[in-house]
């Protein structure tokens, strides 16, 4: 199995790669939304998926500012995802402290409208500073547009003849969902298999805390976390298994309590050889 | 007939409240004008959620922004409308009055042991940070000749906890609740939860729970009958 052998088929095949081939053993591994399916492109400001053409034919930019739709170059639209994802790695927008600062008056008023929407009296005495607090919290909630997975990483990363599983799990990941800006909350385990460079350990649960403090969908942060250590180490395989408890489902809705939803992804020996897949989640389940 | 009290309840309840009317009583007049005031600071009829539902929209539409998402990218391009409706959903408390829910729930029975109700699920969002907490709600009051439907107090849980809400006030507005309606000889009320407001932000205690309590009457005086329940709640 050659060392390169995940980021070599990736970028030579990238859509079968990431779509899966054999029956995922967890509960759910949804495949990449098709291109025509999220013809819708974005922003790259969480990229992955949501970096997809805004029109046919386009493709979204090196590095387009958040708030404005990506510009457009002709490319083919099957290396467009994986391209996003690597492009969307290495130049994630960030958002800064002071962008933070000057937006707060905005949030807080904001707040304010909603408070009064919902039928409350923004001047009692315990939702007077409610708005400014709310706005924080938010802001504390997607700081993770605020960090760049390449600081976290460039200087922890160290050449170890090591080629056996390495696996962090029980990784507690608060996130939030993009579709009900409700909690998302649950544990995430990580295993890779190294190609003679390690992580430091810690690093990988602040992958984990980037990915997550964002607007997000589980599916979507499940990858984002592979592909970054995979971008980073070029490991010989990567595992990520994510199970969470969605507040939208058990708060409103169906409101179902005790429901957990489990993503996994799988890249390189992970996907290709049964048995290492096998032992990551033996290892996880223990 | 059945073992029903009937006919006979007025009196006792008349000998009740002139004899326990000094303790009991004057708590529970108390906790009353507290729960006036709470009732009275806010209300929401249901009919105005449509009427209201853009205005929290457009305000949820500025806060992606300010937050420095992309509003037009295909996640995202119905949020507003999904969070201000589940924002509405978590606060269809103030929908809600008590009295409608019990009414017709309240029965006659000659039951004077302890009922507990213990491990109602309840979610609700903090005042401060609109950020969810929840947990468990453990209620037990002690019966004087009335008795509510079980369901009943998990229903006035849902009432008072789908607000934006303070913990101890949850607790006190539960316990007052079902301390008007019953006027039973002690409640008791524990509530168990975790906030996110803690866990997801500020210190990040991740295991950290808060527990308040609330007794009124026989609960609150005799330190046997607190005993009891909180023997058989808190296990």
């Amino acid at each position: 199995m050659s060392p390169d052998a995940c980021v070599r088929t990736r970028s030579e095949n990238p859509s079968p790669k990431l779509t899966p081939q054999v029956p995922s053993l967890c509960a759910m591994e949804r495949a990449l939304p098709t291109q025509q399916k999220d013809a819708e492109a974005t922003g790259e400001l969480n990229g992955l998926f949501d970096a997809m053409m805004r029109k046919p034919g386009g493709r979204p930019g090196q590095a387009p500012p958040a708030q404005t739709p990506a510009e457009s170059t002709p490319q083919p639209t099957s290396s467009s995802s994986s391209c996003s994802v690597t492009e969307s790695w290495r130049e994630d927008r960030t958002r800064s402290v002071e962008d933070n600062e000057m937006s707060l008056p905005s949030l807080a008023t904001a707040y304010t409208s909603i408070l009064r929407g919902l039928g409350e009296d923004p001047l009692r005495q315990g939702l007077l500073k409610t708005p400014r607090r709310a706005a924080t919290a938010m802001q504390f909630f997607t700081k993770g547009y605020q960090e760049k997975i390449i600081d976290v990483m460039n200087d922890a990363i160290f050449d170890e003849d090591h080629d056996e599983m390495v696996i962090v799990k029980d990784i507690d990941m608060f996130s939030m969902c993009e579709h009900h800006l409700v909690p998302i909350f649950g544990r995430v385990h990580i295993g890779y298999l190294p190609d003679k460079r390690v992580l430091g350990l810690s690093k990988l649960a602040r992958i984990v805390e980037i990915y997550s403090r964002r607007l997000q969908v589980q599916e979507r942060l499940t990858k984002q976390i592979a592909v970054a250590i995979t971008e980073a180490l070029k490991p010989a395989g990567v595992g990520v298994v994510i199970e969470a408890t969605h507040m939208c489902m058990v708060m409103r809705g169906v409101q179902k309590m005790n429901s957990k939803t489990v993503t996994s992804t799988m890249l390189g020996v992970f996907r290709e050889d049964p048995k290492t897949r096998d032992e990551f989640l033996t290892l996880i389940r223990g | 007939m059945n073992g029903h009290c009937n006919g006979k309840i007025s009196n006792t309840v008349e000998d009740y409240n002139r004899n326990e009317k000094k303790c009991f009583g004057d708590l529970a007049v108390e906790m009353k004008k507290s729960a006036v005031i709470c009732e009275q600071e806010f209300s929401r009829k249901k009919t105005e959620d449509e009427s209201r539902l853009p205005a929290i929209e457009a305000a949820y539409s500025i806060i992606l922004r300010e937050l420095g998402e992309d509003t037009d990218r295909q996640g995202l391009l119905r949020t507003p409308l999904r969070a201000a409706k589940a924002m509405q959903f978590l606060t269809k408390g103030y929908h809600e009055n008590v009295n409608d829910i019990l009414n017709d729930a309240i029965f006659d029975e000659d039951h004077d042991e302890m009922v507990i109700v213990k491990d109602i699920d309840m979610f609700s969002l903090c005042e401060h940070h609109l950020v969810p907490f929840f947990g468990k709600v453990h209620i037990g009051y002690l019966p004087n000749q009335k008795v509510v439907g079980l369901s009943k107090l998990a229903r006035i849980v849902e009432i008072f906890s789908r607000r934006l809400q303070v913990q101890e006030r949850l607790t006190k507005q539960i316990a007052t609740a079902v301390s008007e309606a019953l006027q039973p000889k002690g409640v008791a009320v524990v509530i168990e939860a975790a906030h996110m407001c803690m866990v997801m932000r500020g210190v990040q205690k991740i295991n950290t729970r808060t527990v308040t309590s609330t007794m009124l009457g026989l609960c609150r005086e005799d330190p046997k009958t607190r005993e009891e329940f909180l023997s058989l709640t808190m296990r």
